[in-house]
């Protein structure tokens, strides 16, 4: 077991009914590093993080937030954990500070120092004394944002949290996060379907489909990865010559799309494939690459399945 | 992990900071000034029979005697005994020179304990909103994930809703005695409260323990409808369906006990035993039940309430 891990998934299982919405889930996000629930609609990612907070019962398994198990401590495991369960909700006829002050009581230790501080680093300086029914969405997003890191926990989680704020708000939260997690060492757990997202975030990210988890990925293993480059290839007669190359070339994956051919295969394999298509005297009209881009390769990893 | 003190603040800022709050309280001050304004109308509208009142109750004292010896045979026991101790009460206040249809200070505030029936209703209110309100705004989520138990979140809500009731308590008792001793004066403030004990003298005792007394028999009956009402909430969810469900029960469980109060099984029914002045004065619902059995009952339904506000709050998933 890693001493690094802040927060440790082990068989996290939801079951509703006859049906598995949470399936055996185990990872690890150790701290100091932003970790992406990567998962498509109906997928099991807010599921999953209801339960790592507690809002609903877990079938089977267990939530270890750094080392104490939300089930049998939760007060204790849920001292270190700051979150936003889809939308930031708050007190709409108390003031921005009223609802900080809320948050602030529930915890030990969180002066008036500590909420100015973070009344500052989200930006609301200027509109903190009026109340939250007069706040655009944005604004409540930085507010939420506010309440989760005002007791300066170990373990922050958000499901979708760019939801509703301006690019600047984005970009200001995708900073942040980045900078608490590198300098303060928390662990940072974020969900969305917004690879683009995901992309400039997270250190890690965790596939997640129909509940299952089907693979953890380092972003640059995801950038890098070889195999997912496309070598694209039109020809006078792409059912044939598909039958030919599989048979030329075993253990290519060739794919039909358009009319195209699609080769899952780096660029060192084109010199190769060039000379087996002139040799076979097929008409060859254009060869080249398409970098897959990381919503693409997403695509391609949960292919075909239905939203559950 | 959060300390029980500041989970109770938060809840009561929750509370006093809403402009509905306000409102209520608004509501009942006005009640309490019409009540103090029609006593005063409806005595000085009889003005004159104040001034000679104490050969009123001279003349009302010859009537009663008359008809106990007129009708000796055909009233009943408690009439008579009704009007010999009218009679006792009447010859000490004309003795001792106190007017008893004087309106008082203390006619205000023993008036003002009719007023509770509204504190109560509105502290039902308030504590149906508890805690489904919380879920009609999704606050529910940033109460339930931080430091601390949901048995703990759930207690500080029901001490806050409690403690909001004592709130209205203090300024409906607050309010009247101020409102009497503005309009009747501090002169009744000694004045004595004159009943004819089991001696069959007349005793002076303290009108201050009277209201209390009123008091006290109202806060049992508001003290049950609001664990009621915080179940409710508890188990619906949804601050508009737990507020008129808890009215509803309030006032057809009334309304059925009275008509159903033929039946035996009607005495284990709350709404029957909650009102445990019947006891002192005014007959049981059921002429076979006793003070200590609607004790039970109420204690066994408090109990249940109690359990059933737990399991619903602390077992189900928060989802939604
Ligand atoms: N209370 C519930 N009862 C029954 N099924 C539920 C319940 N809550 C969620 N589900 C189902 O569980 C599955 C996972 O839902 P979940 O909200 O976790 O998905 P998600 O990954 O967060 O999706 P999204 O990207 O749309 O937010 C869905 O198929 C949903 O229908
Ligand atoms: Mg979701």
């Amino acid at each position: 077991m890693n001493e690094e891990a802040v927060l440790q998934l082990r068989n996290v299982t939801k079951k509703i009914g006859r049906r598995t919405i949470v399936d055996n889930l185990t990872l690890d996000v150790q701290r100091g590093e932003v970790f992406g629930f990567l998962g498509p609609n109906g997928a099991g990612k807010t599921t999953t993080i209801r339960m790592i907070v507690g809002l609903i019962s877990m079938t089977k398994g267990e939530a270890l937030i750094k080392g104490v198990s939300v089930r049998k401590h939760f007060e204790l495991a849920m001292t270190h954990v700051g979150a936003i369960v889809e939308n930031p909700e708050m007190y709409k006829f108390l003031t921005g500070y009223q609802n900080l002050v809320l948050c602030a009581r529930r915890h030990a230790g969180v002066t008036k120092e500590r909420i100015k501080e973070v009344v500052k680093l989200v930006g609301l300086e200027n509109r903190i004394n009026d109340k939250v029914k007069r706040y655009s969405l944005g604004m409540r997003q930085r507010l939420g944002v506010a309440q989760a890191l005002l007791h300066k926990p170990s373990v922050l989680i958000f499901d979708e949290p760019t939801n509703g704020l301006d690019p600047a708000g984005i970009r200001e939260l995708r900073d942040y996060m980045r900078n608490v997690a590198q300098q303060e060492g928390i662990g940072v757990i974020v969900s969305s379907h917004l690879l683009s997202e995901m992309e400039l975030m997270c250190d890690r990210v965790a596939i997640i489909q129909a509940g299952k988890l089907i693979d953890v990925r380092t972003m640059s293993e995801l950038k890098n990865a070889v195999g997912h480059q496309q070598i694209i290839v039109e020809v006078e007669n792409p059912v044939h010559t598909m039958e030919y190359l599989s048979t030329a070339l075993p253990g290519l994956a060739i794919s039909l799309q358009d009319g195209k051919l699609e080769i899952m295969a780096g660029r060192e394999r084109i010199p190769e494939l060039n000379r087996t298509l002139v040799y076979a005297d097929i008409d060859v009209y254009s060869i080249r690459m398409a970098n897959l881009s990381l919503e693409d390769q997403f695509l391609e990893l949960t292919r075909g399945e239905q939203i559950v | 992990m959060s300390s029980f003190g500041m989970l109770l603040r938060n809840e009561n800022m929750k509370i006093y900071r809403r402009p509905r709050t306000w409102a209520m309280v608004g509501i009942l001050i006005l009640a309490l000034m019409l009540l103090a304004g029609l006593m005063k109308w409806d005595e000085s509208s009889s003005q004159d029979s104040a001034a000679n009142w104490k050969q009123n109750l001279m003349q009302d004292n010859e009537h009663m005697q008359q008809s106990l010896k007129e009708q000796a045979a055909d009233s009943s026991p408690e009439m008579k005994q009704m009007m010999e101790e009218r009679i006792l009460l009447n010859e000490y206040a004309i003795e001792h020179d106190i007017n008893p249809n004087e309106n008082s200070l203390w006619s205000i505030v023993n008036a003002s304990s009719m007023l509770i029936v509204l504190v109560t209703l509105l502290t039902v209110v308030i504590a149906a909103d508890m805690v489904a309100a919380e879920f009609s705004w999704g606050t529910i989520k940033l109460l339930l994930v931080g430091p601390a138990s949901r048995s703990k979140v759930l207690l500080s809500k029901y001490a806050a809703s409690l403690l909001f009731a004592l709130f209205l308590l203090v300024v409906n008792f607050a309010v009247s005695f101020a409102l009497g001793a503005g309009l009747e004066g501090m002169d009744g403030l000694s004045q004595p409260l004159l009943t004819v004990g089991a001696d069959g003298a007349v005793h002076e005792g303290s009108m201050l323990l009277d209201s209390l007394q009123r008091y006290g028999f109202s806060i049992v009956q508001l003290i049950m409808y609001v664990t009621m009402a915080f179940m409710i909430s508890a188990s619906f969810r949804s601050s508009s369906m737990a507020i008129a469900f808890s009215l509803l029960f309030i006032l057809a469980g009334n309304t059925l006990v009275n008509i159903l109060a033929r039946y035996e099984w009607v005495k284990y029914l709350m709404f029957a035993n909650v009102d445990l002045s019947q006891y002192v004065s005014g007959t049981p619902i059921r002429p076979e039940m006793t003070l200590t059995f609607s004790i039970g009952i109420l204690v066994a339904y408090y109990a249940l309430f109690h359990f059933i506000t737990w399991i619903m709050f602390t077992k189900r998933d928060v989802a939604g």
